[in-house]
């Protein structure tokens, strides 16, 4: 069978290499023939579903059963037995079915996955558009040895392949040789030399002091304000309601304190226990990050319960985020974020191929950054001041709304509330008119545009020109009363998809008029400036490579007449 | 603005400089197109730059000229949320009519007829305002190395999107677009707000034109490494 296949592929394989400089077998897949899952997988499925199923039967059937056996219809009793039999038999079938009949190939230019039981699914992915490679275990997945692998490609709604479960081995084995194969290709394209295997440095391992500090700046201080401001404004109220008599008939005294420092103190006491939870668990999800870096990707590795591990191909970059929470700002700590055009429902959460480091000094951040996408770190154009007056009069307008709500609500209702408690954060209004205007910005650099907003949670985004999708600039009515608009750099990225573009806010409209034009622009000099790099590394390589390039990759020469 | 029929017709006229490009399968789709076109004369555009009497923006060579959308649309965008209205007015009418008429001093099926018209014109008119100022707000350019859209009532967006990042182009007709005879067209980019490049109010025949327009556009500006 696998021999078979093997000498199927092979007119293929020496279409590919016949003019490659890599050696007659850099492009053959080191892993032949079809391949099987682990056979851990049947026992590991059995007992993940069954104990759903039990959980289900012994929730909703439990009754049922027991009125049966305790009838003293045996006869039926039997049957329900016999049935309950059979159900299993079909259950365990079905995944050792589904586990026969799971198959996965790699050749040299395609990823191949055969599947299904009843319905039956046949995938090709082809190796140059994948994404990135996930390798995650959980705690019982990592007791058994076994790994689950996910390919993300640009298209379609999920993740494109998973192979749950493989043995850990060969789960390694597979993301190299997909990483090689992916280079060897490239060389092929006279975009890189190849090299057999791809030398990896560590650039980045997370620290205990690091870890200390994530779990310090992953509170999410926004809802921590809330809950503060929320618990003093309404806490008199339910103060009251567990004391139903007028108690503030009798003074300020011991309960009344209470109730006054109840509301604050319980909140802290949330804070504290937020804190403690969303630090721990930021910890455990980032315990032993290590970042490598090689020639054309990096990998990654993390996790104390869960481990992940998983590689981010520099070639598919669409764009960087420099994140900075108050809190990191303070300390001097930053987070890098890389987005690959990937599919992740959870923006970054359980999906750790974007998260390129978790927290470090901003400068080495900046640094490594910059190393993968060499943007100007200079100072950001801000919004015209008038924004600035704009934001002033937003804030102000909605505290008076708030105030008035609350008024109305005491004035109705029988809640005591101190509706004139927001009425403190006036002052602050100005200031933090001032903050938002003044964390925002915008540059056009040679080869990015790049943007930052957020006064919590300060995200600079640096978006290559050749990677922009569409451009757009919007007004509101609000905005149009003040000649400032917004210009959106939309990108692949994964990110985007939950509406964290790229944008420079509240500039003004002459200015978004003439950016927007001159990102569309510069999207075509880049096109076409790549293109040109493409051709003059191609160049020296030699005669055989651009004549690989040909057959191969139809853009390289026919896609010339763009430029 | 003065004319915007003009826009359906303009898809009508032999654009003679087409069939130069490179792609005969294209222009056979464009040139099938043409014959249907029983539209009265155009009129002139009022933003015209050519003394030539052929459409500009018609031909991939000379692109820029503003489009606006067929008429017909604002009947679309008009009587979509009249449905919307008359459904509201029923509702709250009815809910006057059994419940809350109690409490007014008025007879039951007046005080009933009145929220529930009350209301309907009132979300008529404003159905009817937004239609009128959508549609003079829309525009669309086929330039040289993009698409560009800009409309919007209250919020105004400009959307450029550059043919080397289109991935596919869609026309499609919804049951009551058949009836009024437009089309409308979906552009979509392997960014997120891809789906949001729609062009409505198209005749078919310009949404044709367009589509097939686009696509050479595209193909002429193809990129190796897309995503």
């Amino acid at each position: 069978m696998s021999d078979d296949d093997s000498t199927e592929n092979d007119p293929k394989r020496d279409a590919a290499e016949g003019a490659e400089s890599a050696g007659p077998t850099s492009a053959t897949p080191r892993i032949e023939g079809p391949q099987k899952l682990d056979v851990l997988t049947i026992p590991y499925q059995i007992a993940q579903q069954g104990v759903s199923i039990a959980i289900a039967i012994f929730v909703f059937g439990g009754g049922s059963a027991s009125a049966l056996f305790g009838s003293g219809r045996s006869l039926l009793a039997i049957g329900a037995l016999v049935a309950v039999l059979a159900g299993i038999a079909a259950f365990v079938g079905y995944f050792v079915a589904r586990y026969r009949r799971f198959e996965y190939e790699l050749t040299a230019d395609t990823f191949d996955i055969r599947s299904g039981v009843l319905s039956r699914r046949t995938r090709e992915i082809p190796l140059r558009r994948i994404q990135n490679v996930d390798i995650s275990q959980n705690v019982v997945q990592r007791a058994l040895g076994v790994a689950e692998v996910g390919l993300e490609t640009a298209g379609g709604g999920g993740t494109e392949a998973q192979l749950r479960y493989v043995s850990v081995d060969d789960a390694e084995a597979l993301q190299s040789e997909l990483s090689r194969l992916s280079r060897v290709a490239k060389a092929g394209e006279g975009e890189t030399a190849a090299t057999d295997e791809e030398r990896f440095e560590t650039v980045f391992s997370i620290t205990e002091r690091e870890l200390g500090i994530l779990a310090l700046i992953s509170v999410d201080l926004r809802i921590a304000s809330f809950l503060f401001f929320g618990a003093s404004v309404f806490a008199p109220s339910a103060a009251s309601m567990a004391q139903p008599d007028n108690w503030w008939e009798y003074g300020f005294g011991l309960d009344s304190l209470v109730g006054a420092f109840l509301g604050p103190l319980a909140a802290l006491g949330a804070i504290a226990l937020l804190a403690l939870v969303s630090g721990v668990l930021n910890a455990a999800r980032y315990y032993g990050f290590t970042l490598d870096r090689g020639e054309e990707e990096l990998r990654y590795e993390r996790g104390l319960l869960q481990k992940f591990r998983g590689t981010i191909p520099l070639s598919k970059v669409q764009t960087l985020t420099l994140e900075e929470n108050v809190l990191a700002r303070a300390l001097g700590y930053a987070a890098l974020t890389i987005e690959t055009a990937g599919y992740t429902p959870t923006g970054g959460q359980s999906n750790g191929s974007q998260s390129a480091i978790p927290v470090a000094e901003r400068d080495r951040v900046v640094s490594l950054a910059r190393s993968l996408e060499a943007f100007e770190d200079d100072a950001l154009e801000r919004p015209p001041k008038r924004a600035r007056l704009r934001y002033g009069f937003r804030y102000a307008i909605g505290l008076a709304i708030i105030v008035a709500l609350l008024y109305v609500g005491t004035a109705v209702t029988d809640f005591r509330l101190y509706w004139y408690v927001p009425l403190v954060a006036a002052p602050l209004v100005p200031v933090a008119a001032h903050y938002k205007w003044n964390n925002r910005g915008y540059a056009l650099g040679e080869d990015h545009v790049v943007t930052r907003n957020g006064f919590w949670v300060r995200r600079q985004k640096v978006v290559p020109y050749h990677r922009v999708q569409t451009v757009f600039s919007s007004q509101t009515v609000f905005q149009r009363r003040r000649d400032l608009a917004t210009v959106t750099v939309d990108t692949a990225g994964s990110q985007s998809l939950t509406g964290q573009d790229a944008k420079a806010v509240d500039i003004d409209s002459e200015t978004a008029e003439r950016i927007r034009e001159a990102v569309s622009d510069e999207l075509y000099g880049a096109l076409a400036r790549r293109r040109r790099q493409g051709r003059d590394r191609s160049g020296p390589a030699g005669v055989g490579v651009s004549d690989a390039g040909g057959p191969g990759s139809p853009g390289g020469e026919s896609g010339s007449p763009g430029d | 603005m003065t004319d915007p029929r003009d826009d359906g017709d303009g898809a009508d006229p032999p654009p003679e400089s087409v069939p130069a490009d490179a792609e005969p399968a294209g222009d056979a789709r464009v040139g099938a197109g043409q014959p249907p076109s029983d539209d009265p004369p155009r009129a002139s555009e009022s933003t015209a730059a050519d003394t030539d009497d052929r459409p500009v923006a018609e031909s991939v060579e000379t692109p820029g000229e503003p489009r606006t959308l067929d008429q017909r649309v604002r009947v679309e965008w008009i009587v979509g949320p009249l449905f919307g209205a008359l459904l509201t007015a029923a509702v709250a009418g009815f809910i006057t009519w059994a419940v809350a008429a109690e409490y007014l001093p008025y007879d039951r099926t007046t005080s009933a007829v009145a929220v529930g018209g009350g209301l309907f014109v009132l979300f008529a008119v404003y159905g009817v305002v937004r239609a009128v100022f959508l549609y003079r707000s829309w525009r669309y350019v086929v330039r040289e190395e993009s698409l560009y859209l800009t409309r919007g009532v209250l919020t105004r967006v400009q959307t450029v999107v550059p043919y080397v990042r289109v991935q596919h182009i869609d026309t499609r007709r919804s049951a009551f677009e058949r009836v009024l005879g437009l089309s409308t067209l979906v552009v979509y980019t392997a960014g997120s707000r891809g789906a949001d490049v729609t062009v409505p109010g198209l005749t078919p025949d310009t949404a044709e034109d367009l589509q097939s327009r686009l696509e050479r556009l595209a193909i002429a500006s193809e990129d190796e490494d897309a995503v």
